[in-house]
């Protein structure tokens, strides 16, 4: 067999040099989700008015929508990455060499996760560090894990959508659609009093990130009787691992389809 | 055309295995059996059989759409038959993929690059994936990239001009000391001075021993470069040989090109060369020319030629070419 580590790095490292050239999908994962975050500040950090919950500012509350919406890029990234290869032959030339599908699969995972913690570092940095978004220190390591986990379902929806697309083009949009429409569906720029909510991996993410690290119930307490934020903004009776669950299953669900669909479309 | 030689090359080449078998006998590297592939229904290779020996350089000839790129994309283990089977190196296509990719490289048809990488991150790629040693894959990097002149450049792929590409493509199908190169259409689109470069460059790598399977649907190109040549058309191998057999096989005999500067002048004088024996066939082409192909010695013919036909712009004999060949066997030209 191939030894798969070297040559998953090598492809997680040509994907990143062509990401990091590619303006456009730079300006759409990193410079956006800061632009965004400037306009919350700016609309919502300010007067009684806009305090939602124990003091905290709609700013505070809202910040890791911006999170969601940050790692949920990686959907339109790794489309656009798969189409592109689907198209332009590198694809099949790669499927001429010594590598295994897993290789690929594997690599662009690294790569987009890789790329996910620079946008993460930024955003961060940047929400908490500049801007001033209420956090929980302690919890931090814990919400930058499950951001992480929806990041890899997020490839995984990528890869459904690129393996129905012939174009970048399309693959770009239709990414683009479906995951700015699951954003607001989700209530995860804005708050929605919808059931439909429930059935976003987004509205799952921002709930459980919001509360380890934003309202910041002790942990122990959370695992046996959360308070995950209902869309009316009422206490859930969900402890905060079935949160994680939903998360996870939405993950593996996307990632195991993904991997299958683009198979079964790009094996000739 | 001559639909009883057309007939006559398929009967001969449907079962090519028993002639190659009678032909050559040792050292063959790919040895492709009853090879298909279908595309919904439409049978895009039909069933070829053909056998590469080590070490030559042999082309796939034929108009575009004659299944040439398919038998090479299912050869290079990217696409998979529908039916039949091939050896190479002994592995099986079907079964033993992962042990023949590391045998060959591979250079599609189009300019296949990441865009985004230079020149030299898209050749280290492809050495990395082969799991060459770091400071050998740079040198041999360097060395190839200098010897098709784009070394050096710090640019990203997706600036390079066409021909820039396709020696790009070239160079990221063999960093890796294949020994078995698949070229699709590797000249195409390139200027002639590109094009001798690239020539002069798959010569020299074939006297290094590395076997050559070149896919072209340039006649000088074959003829220039090739050891064997399959004539593909319609998904079958309809003629197989040297140039110097398939000549022989054609039996088109010498060819006289002649030019006149009217149409009336042309007809006239085609009426009389009907009456000489030994033509074979006077084709009428465009711009007022005849092309007839004719048995026996060239300087008699030329006296009995000269003595019926004065009036005419030029004329011009030269030996059966491969296009011509083409022309008879398939019925149309390569291009078309």
């Amino acid at each position: 067999m191939y030894s798969i580590d070297v040559k998953t790095w090598h492809i997680a490292k040509k994907n990143i040099k062509e990401k990091l050239k590619n303006l456009g999908s730079m300006f759409w994962t990193v410079v956006f989700p800061i632009m965004m975050l400037l306009v919350y500040k700016l609309a919502f950090s300010e007067g009684d008015d806009n305090t939602m919950i124990n003091g905290l500012t709609a700013f505070d509350v809202e910040f890791p929508g911006i999170v969601v919406y940050t790692i949920g890029m990686s959907s339109v990234t790794s489309a656009v990455m798969f189409a592109m290869s689907k198209v332009d032959g590198t694809l099949e030339r790669i499927d001429s060499m010594p590598v295994s599908r897993g290789n690929v699969f594997l690599g662009a995972v690294i790569s987009e996760t890789l790329f996910m913690n620079l946008q993460l570092i930024l955003v961060f940095g940047f929400g908490y560090g500049i801007l001033g978004a209420h956090f929980e220190l302690a919890m931090l390591p814990f919400g930058y894990l499950i951001a992480m986990i929806f990041g890899i379902g997020a490839i995984g929806l990528g890869l459904i959508i690129a393996s129905f697309l012939n174009s970048p083009e399309g693959a770009n949009g239709i990414a683009m659609l479906s995951h700015m429409t699951l954003m607001f569906v989700s209530g995860s720029f804005f708050p929605l009093d919808n059931a439909g909510v429930f059935f976003t991996p987004q509205y799952w993410v921002k709930q459980v990130y919001l509360q380890l690290t934003v309202v910041g119930d002790f942990f122990t307490d959370l695992m046996y009787s959360g308070s995950i934020i209902l869309p009316t903004s009422e206490a859930s009776i969900f402890p905060i691992w079935s949160g994680i669950l939903i998360i996870l299953a939405f993950t593996s669900t996307f990632i195991f389809l993904g991997v299958k669909i683009f198979q079964k479309k790009t094996t000739l | 055309m001559d639909v009883s030689i057309k007939e006559e090359a398929q009967i001969k080449y449907s079962d090519p295995n028993q002639f190659y078998d009678n032909k050559h006998s040792t050292n063959f590297i790919i040895e492709v059996q009853d090879l298909e592939k279908s595309f919904n229904g439409i049978k895009a290779v039909d069933g070829i059989s053909l056998k590469i020996r080590k070490g030559e350089l042999f082309s796939l000839l034929g108009p575009n759409g004659a299944g040439k790129s398919t038998t090479i994309r299912m050869l290079t283990t990217v696409l998979k038959p529908s039916n039949g089977n091939a050896r190479i190196k002994d592995y099986s296509l079907i079964k033993e993929k992962d042990k023949i990719k590391p045998l060959i490289g591979v250079c599609p048809q189009e300019n296949v690059v990441f865009k985004a990488l230079t020149a030299e991150d898209n050749v280290e790629f492809v050495g990395h994936m082969h799991g060459m040693d770091p400071v050998d894959l740079k040198k041999r990097t360097n060395n190839l990239l200098e010897k098709m002149n784009i070394a050096g450049l710090k640019k990203s792929a997706k600036s390079f001009s066409g021909g820039m590409k396709r020696r790009l493509n070239l160079v990221m199908s063999l960093v890796h000391h294949p020994q078995i190169l698949f070229l699709d259409e590797p000249t195409a689109g390139l200027d002639p001075q590109a094009r001798r470069l690239v020539w002069d460059f798959i010569k020299e790598l074939k006297n290094t021993g590395m076997t050559i399977i070149l896919t072209t649907h340039d006649m000088v190109e074959a003829d220039a470069l090739s050891d064997h040549i399959a004539i593909m058309d319609h998904g079958k191998i309809i003629a197989f040989g040297t140039l110097e057999e398939l000549k022989k096989d054609s039996k088109n005999g010498n060819i006289l090109e002649f030019s006149f500067s009217s149409k009336k002048e042309l007809i006239h004088a085609k009426n009389k060369l009907e009456r000489i024996n030994n033509i074979k066939k006077i084709t009428t082409m465009e711009n007022n020319k005849l092309i007839i192909s004719f048995t026996g010695g060239v300087k008699t013919f030329k006296q009995e030629i000269l003595h019926e036909i004065e009036s005419f712009e030029s004329l011009h004999f030269r030996e059966d070419s491969l296009e011509d060949i083409f022309l008879k066997l398939t019925g149309r030209g390569l291009r078309n």
